[in-house]
């Protein structure tokens, strides 16, 4: 009797097929899901029926942080209410664009009430700014903040205790006033919007009407900042309604009435 | 990795041309889209975060009390938001995770004098009575939507002929929206005023939930104001009145 042979089998398996459904889930979560942006607190925002869709353009988000939610947390109310500023353009002049006059305006509108401890920015620091998405800090320590290496300064960011995070508000409601820092921000938006276009038409010796793309192009952010798309507001779910009322009270006071409130989706059903 | 194995077996014929069975591994191609697929999972996200307008009437000194709209305060229907805090200091939640937040309402002109008590006995119109937005089990606990539903009947029942059109496929989405519009502001039907008023306890999202209340009913005609010294008077009653109901919080943030 022969010696049963054992064949001997090739252990290879076919992995065509395993790298063809990879590559399928590969392309569908590129094309399906939008990058996290960096922020310094996370925030869950409370869920509505309202279905519209966020922009993703010529944007302005105003973050309030929550309360510390850790149970054993020492104060938990230390970090809330701290207010982070991030500005998107892209539609017709790109963010860091965006970000630069914004910063020009509000420094030099910062400086015309405080004198005496100016703030002047280096070409480091605005370049610091215009590459920082979220930014919560107040004029006093601006220039402390931007001179820190952009990794630095994201931790620092994410810190909220810590006095220079966080943009100072509080309940002016005079415009022609003291403005605090939050409204020195909006009115640097609003300037952009509105002041600079009017220089930009006659410095170029144009007429209303004409159309130049730099009009063009300062008309949508207007538009987009006055018609109630432009300014969004995220906060957390649990924060309490003064915090918000604060922020709407000074937007109010900017004469920007109209914006948006950021919320999750959920279905009709699911609040019966 | 790729290998090329040749097949033949045994006798050859001579001359005859190599057969070759080319297999590339694509083991490592796997691993490598596995790894793009981890990254892209971490680092983005699915959900698109909506939004809900909201505009605000002008707080400029110089506009005089005559121009502002006025309500007729009659026709008006006060709700007061209000959250329930535990011992943290963060919101109180039921079985299911939702946040319990609690509406004090009233219709009308407030009555200070009288105040209902739990058992929902209405009293008088304008006395303040204690709902949520989820009605709690029991008798005479309706929820804010059927309240305010309550309030402008016969423009819902056009609403939610129009809703079944539309999802019949009998209107398009445009249609729908327009008669939708035409529906809510028609002068013909009543409909009605509602004053929101966050008290110093409530949350950023009673005020989303008390919104979506007003948006599901259709209702345009709403502002948002803080509560003045009748309302916690009216709240100071309606607890004297319903002890066990707790409405005083020892901790008030």
């Amino acid at each position: 009797m022969g010696k049963v042979k054992i064949k001997k089998k090739s252990t290879l398996i076919d992995m065509t097929a395993m790298s063809d459904v990879t590559v399928l889930l590969l392309t569908f979560f590129m094309l399906t899901s939008t990058f996290l942006t960096k922020e310094p607190t996370t925030v869950q925002t409370p869920s509505s029926v309202s279905e519209e869709m966020i922009p993703a353009k010529d944007l302005v988000t105003v973050l309030v942080s929550s309360q510390d939610k850790n149970p054993n947390a020492e104060n938990p109310l230390a970090i809330e209410g701290k207010i982070f500023l991030s500005f998107t353009g892209d539609s017709v002049i790109s963010s860091e664009a965006l970000r630069e006059q914004v910063l020009a305006n509000a420094v030099a509108k910062y400086n015309e009430k405080h004198k005496n401890h100016p703030v002047t920015l280096t070409p480091k620091m605005v370049s610091n700014f215009k590459k920082s998405n979220m930014m919560g800090t107040p004029f006093r320590y601006l220039e402390e903040v931007l001179s820190m290496d952009p990794a630095e300064m994201d931790k620092l960011m994410t810190d909220l205790a810590n006095p220079k995070v966080g943009i100072p508000i509080n309940g002016n409601k005079d415009k022609q006033g003291n403005l605090n820092d939050f409204q020195v921000w909006m009115w640097a938006l609003a300037k952009m919007a509105t002041e600079n276009r009017a220089d930009a038409i006659s410095n170029a010796g144009l007429v209303e009407g004409t159309d130049t793309q730099k009009i063009r192009d300062l008309d949508i952010i207007y538009n987009s900042l006055y018609q109630g798309r432009g300014i969004s507001i995220k906060a957390d779910k649990d924060t309490p309604f003064d915090k918000i009322d604060e922020v709407f009270d000074n937007l109010q006071t900017m004469g920007l009435n109209k914006f948006t409130l950021q919320t999750a989706l959920k279905t009709e059903e699911a609040n019966q | 990795m790729a290998q090329i194995e040749p097949t033949d077996k045994g006798k050859k014929k001579k001359g005859a041309q190599k057969k070759m069975a080319i297999h590339v591994d694509f083991t490592p191609m796997v691993d490598m889209n596995m790894l793009l697929i981890t990254f892209f999972m971490l680092c983005t996200t699915m959900i698109q975060s909506r939004t809900m307008q909201i505009i605000l009437p002008s707080n400029d000194k110089n506009i005089k009390e005559e121009q502002k709209t006025q309500a007729d305060a009659s026709e008006a229907i006060t709700l007061i938001l209000d959250t329930e805090y535990d011992s943290h200091n963060l919101p109180l939640k039921d079985a299911n995770g939702n946040t319990l937040h609690r509406i004090f309402y009233y219709e009308g002109i407030p009555d200070s004098i009288n105040a209902n008590t739990a058992g929902k006995k209405v009293v008088s119109k304008g006395a303040i009575q204690i709902e949520r937005f989820i009605p709690e089990e029991g008798e005479g606990n309706k929820g804010i939507r059927a309240i305010l539903r309550d309030r402008h009947k016969e423009a819902m029942d056009n609403y939610d002929k129009l809703k079944a059109q539309w999802r019949n496929k009998e209107i398009n989405k445009q249609q729908f929206d327009s008669l939708a519009k035409l529906n809510a502001t028609d002068e013909k039907l009543k409909h009605p005023i509602v004053i929101i008023k966050p008290g110093p306890n409530a949350t950023y999202e009673s005020l989303i939930y008390a919104i979506d209340e007003l948006n599901l009913n259709q209702v345009r005609r709403y502002s948002i104001q803080r509560p003045d010294k009748t309302d916690s008077a009216l709240i100071r009653k309606f607890s004297a009145a319903n002890p066990s109901l707790n409405v005083m919080r020892p901790n008030v943030r």
